[in-house]
């Protein structure tokens, strides 16, 4: 007999900051997958773990309040849940204040599915009375903690009992006013459910109608359409408000005496350490100079460590080559080949290993941030400046490391609380001056002005880089590229100690996305950026008769205003690689010699500045724009950063150039 | 009792309760959604650096970021303020609500009487120290600003 192993899908669903993540992990350990919820940037992760005969796959949603979505994440949650129904749904409570955790608790367990409750944190508070809870709620509750791994092994052995038994055997009541119980009661009579809502409570969908503004296509444009919306006004012209806040207002009703039942004693006091913490991080005056020092260590640990790591992989890669190049069965075949084997190919496989030590220490960075509350502190603190350029604080974390790296800066995004937030950022980090654009300067600099003049044509360079990302987010905010943002009201939760199971597993999940997602994308680019300057065949790489040579002659009338010859256009090209690269590109195609007075012979001081400015705002390089394409899951973001960057480096260069020139500069 | 709009309350201190979640729709539903509803208790915590950026505590436990934006759309009713922050004519009898301070803080100011519940009346509030005296002493209490900032007192108004 062929064993049958039935995968069975267990949702994981909760407000924010309960430990869902902890508990995530805790019970799938490292067997995670990631993608994208379809058309949106939110994250989807899905794990895997056995339980008994059943092959769990446990699907962490996002974490949203409530299924009347405000939020992109609720949007998911509820275009999960109405779309795909888990068969299980593994909701968690936060037992230091469960009143916050329970609308949507009652919500959830309204709907009908199959259910287990954990309350996290029992350690934290455990007067509470379980059993009570379990009562009211009408599924099983379970204590647990998440973070020391106390009551996971009940909390399976209830899953599989939900498992062996779905059938639910009652369904909670929450009382509503008597119009809008009347009419919920007289649409769940109207409406068959098909399809995946078949198990679903009727009364659950009834409220679902009427509390969301627009309905499914299949109710459009028949008699239930008018009909709902007839009943929509009655009950909200009654009770003087939207369906869904006298709804919310039933349900934390509802969830106050449940509260009251469960608690018999005096709820434990707000956490006294992190008011006292916050007493001094969120200081008045000392508040925002610590936040920027703990900024500038962060700066320090990623890049003052992940540089020399970066060389040291380099260097590896160089060797790897050295020897590779030099073996029989390689040194045997054609030119041609080779050529696409080391300077197309191996050269991408070199771009993708570099970011590795920088997104790894980025990450655990991040997550040590963020795990431990304070991510949600420099959101507050910053929130201010930000909100000007229609971001939120955190945002600002992600502009400010965005100048050592782009690319892990863009791949941070994923921690910001909305769509419009995330895309907004990812479209104004690439304009930051990273590390390897500060090499080209200083390098140019170096020698087209004198040490005196040096440093300060870099400072500018820096303001010019601060004043692009105000201009241009005013300009996104005025445009509206990504909708309008969502009302502002954040959650501080109080400090935790990050564990290093969350630490390790998100920068482990990171780096395998950057690996199987962008890594393809980024030596495809490398490779094509190859293929433009080696063929034709028979003419030298990255000259005039190569394509790439072709393609900026045929480009110059264009670049003719900004000063920049084909040769820098054929260099810009390079620096699709990897911007660094432009300066090493410049010496190939001048066809060697002494780079600097090659350079010297060919740029005036003006020209150079020009096409320096053009170097900080062009189209991203190759990495960048993959991680672009891969935390916002779409081609349209994607290319409007590659085409805004392209317009925003011609502006700005024109009007050095000319301006130069009108003042009489060469 | 005296309804007052929370936009006259952006003083780390002040407790109102919400009245209404107001008319901007958007806001109202998330506030709703995360428990905040009509009859809660906000305590400002504290503003952010740079203004307009305020922390709530709601209820005594979970605390929030909003703007300014977001908490002048509510409708709420001011309950207790900072002793700093009374308007009421001279000698007016207040009711102290809470000690904001941390334990040293409270402890000081229970050695001086100054205790939550009891009734103290302010005999000079625009000076510094700040003259209060208990109603049922004879003793009267030199206050700093900072520390006035930190007794929170009842609005009885009228």
């Amino acid at each position: 007999m062929v064993e049958h192993v039935e995968e069975i899908v267990v949702a994981l669903s909760s407000i924010p900051n309960t430990g869902k993540t902890t508990l995530f992990n805790r019970l799938t350990g490292s067997s995670q997958t990631t993608g994208n919820w379809p058309g949106v940037s939110v994250k989807k992760k899905v794990g895997h773990f056995p339980l008994g005969e059943y092959k769990i796959s446990l699907v962490d949603l996002p974490g949203a309040y409530a299924l009347s979505p405000v939020t992109e994440e609720e949007k998911v949650v509820r275009a999960y849940f109405l779309k795909t129904p888990p068969a299980i749904v593994l909701n968690i409570i936060d037992a230091r204040n469960i009143y916050r955790c329970l609308g949507q608790t009652l919500q959830m367990s309204m709907s009908g599915l199959p259910m287990v409750v954990a309350v996290n944190m029992m350690d934290e508070n455990s007067q509470l009375d379980i059993p009570c809870l379990s009562t009211h709620l009408g599924v099983p509750v379970v204590p647990i903690s998440a973070r020391s791994g106390r009551g996971i092994p009940e909390l399976k052995q209830t899953l599989y009992r939900v498992i062996e038994d779905p059938e639910r055997t009652h369904i909670p009541h929450i009382s509503c006013p008597p119009i809008l119980e009347a009419v919920s009661r007289a649409l769940s009579e109207k409406i068959i459910p098909g399809g995946p809502l078949a198990k679903m409570n009727a009364n659950f969908l009834a409220m679902r109608l009427l509390e969301e503004k627009t309905l499914p296509q299949s109710i459009r444009n028949t008699g239930m359409e008018n009909c709902i919306k007839k009943w929509r006004s009655q009950v909200e012209k009654s009770t003087g408000e939207a369906i869904a806040i006298t709804c919310a207002k039933c349900r934390f009703n509802a969830a106050r005496g449940l509260v009251l039942e469960a608690t018999h004693q005096k709820p434990p006091p707000p956490d006294e350490n992190s008011q006292r913490i916050d007493h001094i991080l969120l200081h008045r005056w000392v508040g925002l100079p610590l936040f920027l020092l703990i900024m500038l260590l962060l700066f320090q640990v990623i890049y003052g460590l992940g540089a020399p790591l970066q060389n040291f992989v380099g260097q590896g890669f160089d060797a790897a080559e050295a020897w590779l190049r030099v073996q029989p069965l390689v040194s045997r075949q054609s030119d041609l080949l080779q050529s696409f084997l080391f300077d197309g190919f191996w050269q991408g496989l070199g771009v993708v290993t570099a970011f590795f030590p920088i997104i790894a220490l980025f990450f655990i960075c991040m997550s040590l941030v963020e795990a431990s509350g304070y991510m949600a502190r420099a959101a507050f603190l910053m929130d201010n400046l930000m909100h000007r350029l229609g971001l939120d604080g955190k945002a600002f974390i992600n502009l400010l490391l965005g100048f050592g790296c782009n690319v892990p800066a863009i791949m941070g995004t994923r921690i910001l609380s909305s769509h419009h937030h995330r895309v907004i950022t990812m479209l104004l980090v690439p304009f930051s001056l990273c590390t390897a654009r500060l090499q080209v300067f200083v390098f140019l600099t170096t020698i087209l002005f004198s040490a005196a003049v040096a440093p300060w044509i870099l400072f500018a360079f820096y303001l010019g880089s601060f004043i692009a990302i105000i201009v241009i987010g005013l300009f996104l905010k005025i445009i509206r590229m990504a909708g309008k943002s969502e009302p502002f009201i954040m959650e501080i939760p109080p400090y935790r100690m990050p564990t290093f199971n969350n630490v390790w597993l998100r920068t482990w999940r990171q780096l395998k996305d950057f690996l199987c997602q962008a890594a393809p994308l980024i030596v495809a680019g490398v490779i094509v950026v190859w293929f433009l300057t080696y063929f034709p065949a028979d003419v030298p790489a990255a000259g005039a008769e190569s394509w790439a040579g072709q393609l900026g002659q045929f480009f110059s009338p264009l670049f003719h205003p900004l000063g920049i010859h084909w040769q820098e256009i054929v260099a810009l090209l390079f620096g699709f690689i990897a911007k660094e690269i432009v300066v090493g590109a410049l010496a190939v195609i001048y066809g060697g010699g002494d780079l600097s007075n090659q350079i010297i012979q060919h740029i005036s001081p003006l020209q150079g500045l020009s096409f320096m400015v053009f170097t900080l705002f062009y189209t991203p390089c190759v990495a960048t724009i993959a991680a672009i394409r891969i935390e916002s899951g779409s081609w349209t973001v994607t290319l409007y950063s590659f085409f805004l960057g392209l317009a925003v480096a011609w502006v700005a260069s024109l009007l050095l150039y000319q301006s130069g020139l009108i003042l009489g500069f060469s | 009792m005296k309804k007052t709009d929370c936009k006259f309350s952006r003083q780390p201190g002040v407790e109102c309760i919400i009245h209404s979640l107001g008319s901007d729709e958007m806001i109202a539903q998330r506030l709703a959604q995360m428990g905040i509803l009509p009859g809660a208790r906000l305590h400002i915590v504290r503003l952010a650096p740079l203004g307009t950026t305020i922390e709530v505590s709601v209820d005594g436990g979970q605390s929030f970021a909003m703007r300014n934006s977001e908490l002048v759309a509510l409708e709420c009713e001011i309950v207790a303020i900072p002793l700093t922050a009374v308007d009421g004519p001279p000698h007016t009898t207040y009711r102290i609500h809470r000690l904001a301070g941390g334990r040293t803080f409270r402890h000081r100011m229970e050695a001086r009487g100054i205790e939550p519940g009891c009734f103290i009346k302010i005999l000079d509030q625009t000076g510094s120290p700040i003259r209060v005296q208990r109603l049922d002493q004879e003793e009267i209490v030199k206050l700093g600003r900072g520390e006035a900032n930190k007794i929170i007192v009842k609005v009885t108004g009228g």
